[in-house]
């Protein structure tokens, strides 16, 4: 038996979808203490696992519970029901460059990002030079972040967010940032980290992407699972079934 | 046990938000830091002028210090005061204002009420150096009693941030809640013993007699105030250099740490939920 490093065991997530929420003071005393909701079911009994060291995509239509489930691998959302867990330190990377404080420069910024990120202060002092190097924003270091151009900005968040080094990596389709050689050098990072046993869960709509980086794929659609495996062959069946 | 450990293990990133918080606060203003006592400065000038000079309050004696100086008695309870303020007023928005956040990155929410209080803190320190210097010029000897002074910081700090925490909880539910806290703020600084001696609240309660038929004073109401014993407690140490009561003391404690654990057990409660419900 092959060793797995993320095992998701028949999860599922709902959400009240409200149609008169009492987030006022006001409608709860006139309404009295209900609210009227409907159950809507995000995932549903979704099972699968990646294991150490590979690439797995996360595919499926708008909708599809993808984003839902990245959220639950990343700790933001908990499972109503079924179970995550993990062999290793999991870091995600949905968003670049949340929590930056405009006022503050780039180099304050590392810190701060990278430490919300869980990483400790000796951590990012060594991968400090790194982080600058890769994202290429050295002249501007000691600028307010508020005064980088956005590309600047992303890359330099995506920077500190690749360089924290976890066993696991849980990303969302962030690697359309930045320009033509940035994206390049993403994905030289990524293949790198591949390279060092990593293991990577990502979303994405770029179904070359999906074929090129990834070793297994999971399709969903409406909250269900409807095939693992191996990328190609799921691929492939996905974009059968969208074109038809 | 476990959520005790994750905020243990958060510390470092406790630590980068509060200098967040503090370094990011007055950047590009060419007084800085300087700001932070600007608000104080203001409000005793007014509140001396008012109550001192126009309604002329009895005089303030420190017993044994011998200080005789309304604006100073004034400070020693409204730098507190003022802290506390900050700590619920920007507490009770942390969850909802860092929104952004709570929904991209996995982290112990609760280092964000705490670092913000941590921030306050920083400059509520700033403040009382200031006051104390101010003491001592003047001719209290309030020297040894600083340690005593920085204790009693931390415990209304740790009473102000759990009553914080409840209400960053609260307010996630209700966002009516931010506004309401303006008023009730209001309310509570004029019922709080800030700007006027408890005296005159004891000369009209034993004039009132029990209130409307309850066994109860509106002594006994005021004292159900937690904020006022704290009051108490440093201006008995800073204005008075005395030990305050103990039994002030003990019910300080008290509900500081029931504060607290009511809001850490909130946190531990509902931390899981907040993404979706921001």
């Amino acid at each position: 038996m092959t060793d797995w490093a993320v095992q998701v065991m028949d999860v599922s997530k709902k959400f009240r979808l409200y149609h008169e929420r009492n987030q006022s003071l006001k409608s709860a005393i006139l309404r009295g203490k209900t609210s009227r909701h409907e159950d809507f079911w995000a995932l549903q009994n979704v099972s699968f696992d990646v294991i150490e060291g590979k690439t797995h995509g996360l595919i499926g239509s708008n909708g599809s519970g993808k984003s839902t489930l990245l959220k639950c691998l990343a700790k933001i959302y908990w499972p109503t029901s079924g179970e995550i867990q993990y062999r290793g330190r999991m870091a995600s990377l949905l968003e670049v460059g949340s929590g930056f404080h405009l006022e503050l420069s780039g180099r304050e910024n590392i810190y701060l990002n990278g430490s919300i990120l869980g990483m400790s202060k000796k951590e990012i002092d060594g991968k400090f030079d790194e982080i600058v190097d890769f994202s290429g924003v050295e002249k501007f270091l000691d600028q307010p972040v508020k005064n980088y151009s956005s590309g600047m900005y992303v890359r330099l968040g995506f920077s500190i967010a690749i360089n924290v080094n976890p066993d696991i990596l849980v990303v969302d389709e962030v690697l359309s940032v930045g320009d033509e050689e940035f994206q390049r050098k993403s994905f030289d990072k990524f293949r790198d980290l591949k390279k060092a046993g990593k293991t990577i869960i990502l979303v994405t709509h770029a179904m070359a992407v999906v074929k090129d980086l990834c070793d297994t794929a999971t399709w969903l659609n409406k909250g269900s699972v409807v095939e693992v495996g191996g990328a190609a062959r799921v691929v492939d069946a996905y974009l059968d079934s969208v074109e038809n | 046990m476990s959520y005790l450990g994750e905020i243990w293990g958060s510390r470092e990133l406790l630590q980068n938000l509060t200098n967040r918080e503090v370094r990011g606060k007055y950047r590009r203003t060419a007084l800085g830091q300087l700001w932070s006592l600007a608000n104080p400065i203001a409000a005793i000038v007014i509140y001396t002028f008012i109550f001192s000079f126009i309604f002329r309050l009895p005089a303030q004696v420190g017993d044994p210090s011998g200080l005789n100086n309304y604006a100073l008695w004034l400070v020693c309870g409204l730098l507190p005061w003022l802290f506390f303020n900050r700590v619920l007023a920007l507490g009770t928005d942390s969850l909802v204002s860092n929104a952004g956040l709570i929904q991209k990155v996995y982290f112990p929410r609760i280092v964000l009420p705490l670092s913000l209080t941590n921030a306050t803190f920083f400059t509520w320190a700033l403040e009382m150096g200031v006051l104390v210097l101010a003491l001592s010029l003047l001719g209290a000897f309030v020297l040894p009693w600083i340690p005593l002074v920085v204790v009693f910081m931390v415990v209304f700090a740790v009473f102000s941030v759990g009553l914080g925490m409840i209400f960053s909880i609260i307010n996630v539910y209700f966002r009516d809640l931010a506004y309401l806290l303006t008023i009730v703020l209001q309310f509570w600084f004029y019922l709080t013993p800030i700007l006027y001696p408890i005296e005159l609240v004891v000369t009209q309660s034993e004039q009132l007699g029990l209130l409307l038929g309850t066994p109860l004073t509106l002594l006994d109401v005021y004292s159900l105030n937690p904020v006022q014993g704290f009051i108490e407690i440093f201006r008995n140490l800073l204005y008075d250099n005395r030990m305050p009561e103990l039994a002030t003391v003990v019910v300080a404690l008290g509900w500081a740490i029931v504060a607290f654990v009511a809001g850490a057990w909130m946190y531990a409660k509902k931390e899981k939920q907040l993404a979706e419900l921001l």
